[in-house]
């Protein structure tokens, strides 16, 4: 650059300068209110927002989807868009090192790449048009970050549109604006910038369109995050009912495994004493947890050894709950104390919703749900637990206290009609006795009739003679 | 009274030159656009001091790093919105340092005399950046050590050098607890002052040159 456009540059500037303002107070003024709401919009975001939990870092869950942080989802889908190209695809270093690289070279040395004096936008028809290009695309690809590039039925109909839109589009426009500008001269600024917004419409169209047939994403059952005390122990707790009570019970006691295929009565450590609790540490306990102990027929339940099995926070979660429930070293914090369902109060009819199925689930759903010896008698559900089981026409008779489920659970194993030597189903649960006020709301659930929400139990409910309360106020008012 | 001790200030700090140069300045006519280099600067401040209170609490060991976490968020008073606002903040620094770098970018204020503000600038883009992946790694959750655990992976893909890349980055060839000591290194003090001193050298740059003006015809 010669002096004299130096000079010239320097009197234009000088000259907007006299018309201008005062960095102080007006410039300030203008930061100070920016700043103002920004930071409002931060305090709103950390309050009403927050920071979502997450589960403990696992290295060996490697069925975990890898995702890099939100501003660069756009280079990701960039190199799985760019995977697809025949060959050149497989060389994977170019999309990764390369044109990034080169990208960010041309950022930097731009003033010396771009070194007319010229400001005014239609004198930078190519620049302005291509930086506009480029932060549609990365918008666009970052829109699209989560749609795979082959859809569940084999189909590359999504790929080839996310190619269309993030690849080919802005790379023919800009070749067809270099070749504008350089080629045939003298092509209007305003055929350039209708170029690329054409362009831009025809990008944000395919994107919508890709958006428009991927497939929902289904929200994935992923572990609990708990992350208060208290929570991690309701997390133990239901993490521990549904893996470790068929063999330990639910209270950690059993020393003879009852009612296990290939384990029956087998003789074990209770785990709910000083043996197990004061020798192991958190950390050794946590490993029993994932190693198991495959020669004694405990099975592996940490995620390297079973990829069905736990992640780490739930195995943390297992230990917290034992400590908290077991080691008289530790003290249960009060509000854990809740109990499992609102006690009932006399003639009042529990239902599915409130009372049966957290019982369900603390004492029964370790055995009975799919893939367990059990009869067939799953109980993950409502209708389930109605209408399975071997003897599915005699465990659950609304109203008959003779049921076989009314039975088993108050300790009368049901006999082999066939060979009254042999028992059919043994008590249940097989390796402890449920406490009364268990055993009590399961008798009324079934003699009122199964009734499956807190509404249709309030309907069966019969209020004891002197009404308490004002007439007609409903008498299951709900126990704090 | 107050104008003696100002008077006696003043002669040892240069507080009115000090007005006079930094404060009292002409400028062109402003535009809201024009406030978004002061909103990183503002949002950098913020990040700093949201993130030393941070440091108290958090613990850079794999095995104790998320529990500090939770331990911020539940357990220290106003825990969650400190690390709230150094949560979001992180994001939003990223979106306005990058609008701030195309809107210079749009109105061509990089050029003569301003390259260096320029050159200078896109360091403190790359630096944000780099706080923003070494900062996720903190936590230690799977989202955090995944995202790492890609990122670096494609470091590694660089012809000849990646693996090098990847073990300087990772502390070895898997993420483990010398990665996580890295990543809090970088983020708390080698990153930060590097951005320091370069927001520093911006800012120098900028009092010296004055703010560009809006683009007209005649440019
Ligand atoms: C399939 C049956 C089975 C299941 C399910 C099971 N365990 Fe075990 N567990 C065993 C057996 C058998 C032993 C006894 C091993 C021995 O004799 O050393 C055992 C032992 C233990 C011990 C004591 C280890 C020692 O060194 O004394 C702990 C603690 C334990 N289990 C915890 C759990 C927890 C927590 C769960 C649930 C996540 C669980 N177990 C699930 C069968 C099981
Ligand atoms: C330790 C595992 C285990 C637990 C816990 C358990 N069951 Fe069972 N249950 C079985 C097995 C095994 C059978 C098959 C009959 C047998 O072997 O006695 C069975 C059978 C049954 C049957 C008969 C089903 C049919 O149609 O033949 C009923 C009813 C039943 N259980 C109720 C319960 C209830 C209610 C609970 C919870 C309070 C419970 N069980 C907890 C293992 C268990
Ligand atoms: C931590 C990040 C950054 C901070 C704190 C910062 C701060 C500032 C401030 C306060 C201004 C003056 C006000 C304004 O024009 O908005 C400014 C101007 C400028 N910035 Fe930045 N900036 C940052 C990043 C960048 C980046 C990434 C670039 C470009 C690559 C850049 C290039 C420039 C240029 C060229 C000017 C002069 C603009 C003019 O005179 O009109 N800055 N910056």
């Amino acid at each position: 650059m010669d002096d004299e456009t130096k000079q010239k540059i320097k009197e234009r500037y000088q000259r907007q300068v006299n018309r201008g303002e005062r960095f102080w107070p007006d410039s300030i003024f203008k930061d100070l209110i920016v700043s103002l709401a920004i930071f409002t919009l931060l305090i709103l975001l950390a309050t009403f927002i927050g920071v979502a939990s997450e589960p403990k870092a696992d290295p060996s869950d490697t069925s975990y989807i890898p995702r890099p942080e939100w501003y660069f989802l756009f280079l990701f889908k960039f190199l799985a868009i760019y995977g697809q190209i025949p060959v050149l695809g497989k060389i994977e270093w170019i999309a990764t090192v390369l044109v990034p690289g080169i990208a960010m070279l041309v950022l930097t040395l731009l003033p010396f790449i771009d070194r007319t004096p010229n400001r005014y936008y239609t004198k930078r028809a190519l620049p302005i048009s291509i930086m506009a290009l480029v932060v549609v695309d990365i918008i666009l690809l970052t829109l699209m970050a989560d749609v795979p590039t082959v859809s569940e039925n084999g189909s590359k109909l999504v790929g080839w549109l996310q190619a269309v839109a993030g690849l080919a589009i802005p790379g023919l426009t800009m070749i067809a604006l270099f070749l504008m500008a350089f080629a045939f001269k003298n092509i209007s600024a305003k055929t350039m910038f209708w170029m690329t917004a054409i362009a831009s419409v025809l990008m944000i169209g395919f994107t919508g369109s890709v958006l428009a047939i991927a497939p929902k994403p289904t929200a994935t059952a992923e572990g609990t995050v708990a992350t208060t005390l208290v929570d991690q122990i309701f997390a133990g707790q239901d993490l521990y009912s549904v893996n470790c009570t068929e063999c330990h019970g639910d209270d950690g006691k059993v020393t003879k495994i009852e009612g296990v295929k290939g384990l029956e009565g087998k003789e074990i450590p209770p785990i709910n004493g000083h043996d197990v609790l004061y020798t192991l540490d958190d950390a050794s306990l946590a490993e029993v947890i994932a190693y198991g102990r495959p020669d004694a027929g405990m099975n592996p339940f940490g995620k390297t050894y079973n990829p069905a099995g736990l992640s780490k926070s739930e195995i943390d979660y297992i230990v917290i709950f034992m400590r908290y429930t077991w080691d008289d070293r530790f003290e249960m914090p009060a509000e854990a104390l809740k109990p499992l369902f609102p006690p009932l109060a006399e003639g009042e009819v529990p239902s599915y919703d409130v009372h049966i199925q957290p019982i369900v689930k603390r004492y029964c759903l370790a055995c009975h749900r799919a893939g367990k010896e059990n009869n067939n008698f799953l109980m993950d559900s409502y209708e389930n637990i109605l209408s399975t089981g071997d003897n599915k026409d005699k465990d659950i008779i609304a109203g008959d206290p003779n049921s076989y489920f009314l039975q088993v659970i108050q300790g009368h194993a049901i006999p082999d009609p066939k060979d009254p030597t042999k028992t059919l189903i043994r008590t249940m649960p097989p390796n402890s006795q449920l406490k009364p006020n268990i055993v009590d709301a399961l008798i009324r659930w079934i003699m009122a009739g199964m009734p499956r929400t807190a509404e249709d139990a309030a309907k069966l409910t019969v209020t004891p003679a002197p009404a308490t309360g004002p007439a007609g106020t409903p008498s299951v008012t709900p126990t704090p | 009274m107050w104008k003696k001790i100002f008077d006696w200030l003043d002669e040892r700090l240069g507080l009115v030159d000090l007005y006079k140069n930094l404060l009292d300045r002409p400028e062109p006519q402003g535009n809201w656009w024009n406030t978004l280099g002061s909103a990183s600067l503002f949002l950098f401040i913020m990040q700093a001091v949201t993130g030393i209170f941070l440091t108290v609490y958090y613990t850079p060991s794999p095995d104790h790093a998320y529990d500090s976490i939770n331990y911020i968020m539940n357990g220290v008073a106003f825990g969650w919105l400190i690390r709230g606002i150094h949560h979001w903040g992180a994001t939003l620094m990223v979106i306005v340092v990058f609008v701030h770098m195309l809107r210079v970018f749009f109105t061509a204020s990089f050029k003569y005399p301003r390259e260096m503000t320029w050159l200078i600038g896109v360091g403190l883009f790359l630096l944000t950046l780099g706080m923003g992946f070494t900062g996720y790694l903190l936590p230690w959750n799977q989202k955090s050590y995944w995202a790492t655990t890609v990122g670096t992976q494609i470091a590694g893909t660089v012809p000849f050098l990646g693996d090098f890349i990847l073990k300087a980055l990772r502390g070895g060839s898997n993420l483990s607890a010398l990665t996580l000591q890295r990543f809090f290194a970088a983020h708390i003090w080698m990153l930060p002052a590097a951005l320091a001193g370069l927001i520093g050298a911006h800012l120098y740059l900028i009092i010296k040159h004055g703010e560009s003006h809006f683009p007209t015809k005649d440019d």
